[in-house]
């Protein structure tokens, strides 16, 4: 009996094997709201070759416990496009397998991504690459523009000017508003999109060192005020007090005048609603300066997968001319900097502000990113919702400071 | 005196074997059932317990911290509002359910023209998943899509559209009617049990006594449903203690945290702060919670006292 059981085993893992020098069937997650990029290099990767990949979009905001109890569990993926911000954590625990040696063979390898990178490594090794890289910029409906007697090509500098032009935009009536922000607590789009206006202006909410939350400055009150002022005139949707960043992009109905998005949004707005002619620049500070967010994905390999070689394979597509021109065509900017011009050529022009924003932009980087910033129920989360459409300002102030203060000195 | 025992003895252990050897095959029939609730209740909350002592991350190495997280808990604010907020809501819901649940089974108990009918259709929500009808509430609660919105607005009760889920009031109002709509007709089910199992001779002699309907209700009716009516409240509080889709799916937990129940909470600690120790510590004070609440509702409704 035990013999027949072990000679089905080998028999078994035997033909796994012969199976895997033929094909494999590399397992992948991906987040959602991050637009095309990946699934459009995925699919143009299975259309060339012999391996293939499976692969499961899962909901943004719980793709970390997703993965964290599918790694528990033993059900994780071969590899996934991780949030670059949670690449430090997963290696911490022991979970990613360590691609340093492989990866600094490559003869590209001092041209990737610095940031992504400088998050992919924990103790001097490579645990994460870059394979998805954004930036958040102010974009504006030209069209809306036009109608609401405004100069369609003159980008707004000062949040001013923002309100002033959603408040002629919001004048032409219907279902026309003057902006649009995900305020349902979304942490991550938040981070996203509205830090930077404190930012620019040269505040932050967390010390450089992360351990102490700086909320209440006054960088931050004139942002929130910012945004109140057109939540309080009706310029914004009622749905924005709701949306938990499902309906992020908004902005692609074409009733919307302004909105900070993504270079990942600019990407399907380009591909997928030509009619929604718009215009991008910098985010304005509150109080001057400019900003932006660069996020993105890393590509990491959960340990032990016995299809490492098919995922290194997939990578080093990722890497080629083809591979990082499929990327930028959907709103990822270069990954590899020394063929970054030769990616960007002939590509909708408007990419490039979003590769300029990276000069000026800005990634958190703290092990607390889930629990202080990105997930659901977050201070963070809650004192973007608390503060714009809320009664109480400065208690929102007050409540969100003291929770992400208890967090960070409760952390293990 | 000396009458001879043997008959009598050897009588009385062959009695003794024949119930032994049926008390034999007793544990025989309820063992499959033991053995189900060892595997996927008794070992999994002893685990629990083991876990709660320990500060036991998602990901990498438990360590022993004894009573840690039951201090820890002591202290919790948000486990503290958690628990204020699923207190609330158990006691407006199970009012709610009991209010509706108990003149529609009154309405389906007595023999009328398409009662089969009006029984199907009052169940029928309890068939539907809660994570399914969630996620139909929260499209019809939707401002812009939605069904109550544009509706709301077409008879001016509301000037703009009224977002119903961005405040709590209105949000909480919509949770505990999609909750009601799904759950009441199973509650009606179970009380109609209970009145069905009064013997109709009972209530003739009471109508024959001159019993009001009210008199009958309250004095007949009542009573005799007290074991239905404890095993529909437990449920019902159970269920409501235990809550989390609702909060999960139509509200994300919000407006600004205001409805994160226990259960929420304990998730959120476990799989998204990722202490799993602590998360473990929350259950084993959430199992005694309802143990005792159970318990009282027990004495309450004096259920055993008839034996």
């Amino acid at each position: 009996m035990l013999k027949t059981l072990i000679g089905s085993v080998s028999l078994a893992t035997i033909l796994m094997v012969q199976g895997a020098a033929a094909q494999e069937t590399i397992n992948m997650w991906v987040r959602t709201g991050i637009g095309t990029a990946f699934t459009s290099l995925a699919d143009a990767y299975n259309a060339n070759h012999e391996n293939q990949i499976q692969l499961t979009e899962v909901p943004f905001a719980e793709l970390v416990q997703k993965y964290a109890t599918a790694i528990a569990g033993g059900q994780a993926p071969d590899a996934l496009s991780l949030d670059l911000i949670y690449t430090p954590s997963f290696a911490a625990a022991g979970q990613l397998e360590d691609l340093t040696d492989w990866a600094q063979g490559l003869p590209y390898y001092s041209a990737l991504a610095p940031a992504h990178v400088t998050l992919g490594s924990y103790d001097g090794r490579n645990y994460g690459l870059p394979l998805l890289v954004e930036t958040s910029v102010f974009a504006w409906n030209k069209g809306l523009y036009k109608q609401a007697g405004l100069d369609p090509e003159k980008a707004p500098e000062s949040w001013d000017e923002i309100v002033a032009n959603a408040e002629k935009i919001r004048a032409l009536g219907g279902d026309n508003y003057g902006f649009y922000f995900s305020g349902g607590a979304c942490g991550g789009c938040m981070i996203f999109t509205f830090a930077p206006t404190v930012w620019g202006s040269g505040a932050d909410i967390l010390s450089a060192d992360g351990k102490t939350a700086t909320l209440d400055t006054p960088q931050m009150r004139a942002s929130v005020n910012y945004y109140r002022t057109m939540v309080e005139k009706d310029l914004v949707p009622a749905s924005a007090e709701t949306d938990n960043g499902v309906n992020f992009m908004s902005f692609t109905n074409g009733r919307i005048g302004q909105q900070s998005i993504g270079a990942f949004g600019m990407g399907s707005l380009v591909n997928d609603f030509p009619d929604v002619d718009f215009g991008v620049t910098l985010i304005p500070g509150s109080q001057g300066g400019v900003a932006s967010f660069a996020g993105g994905d890393n590509i990491v390999v959960t340990k032990g997968t016995p299809r490492l070689d098919a995922v290194k394979e997939f990578i080093e597509y990722s890497y080629s001319p083809e591979g990082q021109k499929i990327l930028a065509e959907n709103g990822s900017l270069p990954t590899r900097l020394d063929i970054a011009d030769q990616t960007l050529e002939g590509l909708d022009p408007r990419i490039q502000v979003a590769v300029d924003a990276i000069s000026v932009a800005k990634t958190p980087y703290t092990l607390l990113f889930n629990d202080l910033i990105n997930s659901a129920n977050s201070p963070w989360a809650m004192f973007t919702n608390a503060a714009m459409f809320g009664d109480d300002v400065d208690a929102a102030f007050a409540n969100a400071q003291a929770e992400m203060q208890s967090i960070i000195d409760n952390a293990p | 005196m000396t009458s001879s025992p043997a008959v009598p003895i050897a009588g009385i252990v062959r009695q003794r074997r024949r119930t032994r050897r049926r008390q034999w095959q007793g544990v025989l029939y309820v063992a499959p059932a033991m053995a189900l609730v060892t595997v996927f209740f008794v070992v999994p909350v002893l685990f629990t317990v083991w876990m709660s002592f320990h500060n036991w991350p998602l990901l990498g190495q438990p360590s022993w911290i004894g009573l840690g997280n039951y201090v820890r808990m002591a202290s919790d604010s948000r486990f503290m509002s958690a628990l204020s907020f699923t207190a609330y809501y158990t006691v407006v819901t199970t009012i709610a359910i009991f209010a509706l649940a108990f003149p529609l089974a009154l309405f389906v108990e007595r023999q009328r023209r398409g009662v089969g009918a009006y029984r199907t259709i009052f169940f029928l929500p309890v068939v539907v998943g809660l994570a399914t009808s969630s996620l139909l509430w929260v499209w019809l609660a939707n401002v812009d899509s939605g069904l109550f919105s544009p509706i709301l607005r077409m008879f001016g009760v509301t000037g703009r559209a009224a977002n119903l889920l961005a405040s709590f009031d209105s949000a909480f109002a919509v949770i505990i009617v999609m909750v009601v709509w799904k759950i009441v007709g199973f509650t009606m089910i179970i009380l109609l049990t209970g009145l069905q199992s009064i013997p109709s001779d009972l209530t003739e002699a009471a109508r024959i006594d001159g019993a009001s309907r009210w008199q009958r209700f309250r004095f007949l009716t009542l009573p005799l449903m007290r074991r239905t009516l404890a095993l529909a409240l437990i449920l019902s509080v159970t269920g409501s203690v235990l809550a989390f889709d609702q909060f999960y799916i139509m509200t994300s937990g919000g407006p600004q945290n205001r409805m994160i129940s226990v259960v929420y909470y304990i998730f959120n600690q476990s799989f998204v702060s990722f202490q799993l120790g602590y998360g473990s510590a929350l259950s084993i004070a959430l199992l005694a919670i309802l143990v005792a609440l159970s318990v009282i509702q027990l004495r309450l409704l004096r259920v055993g006292d008839e034996r």
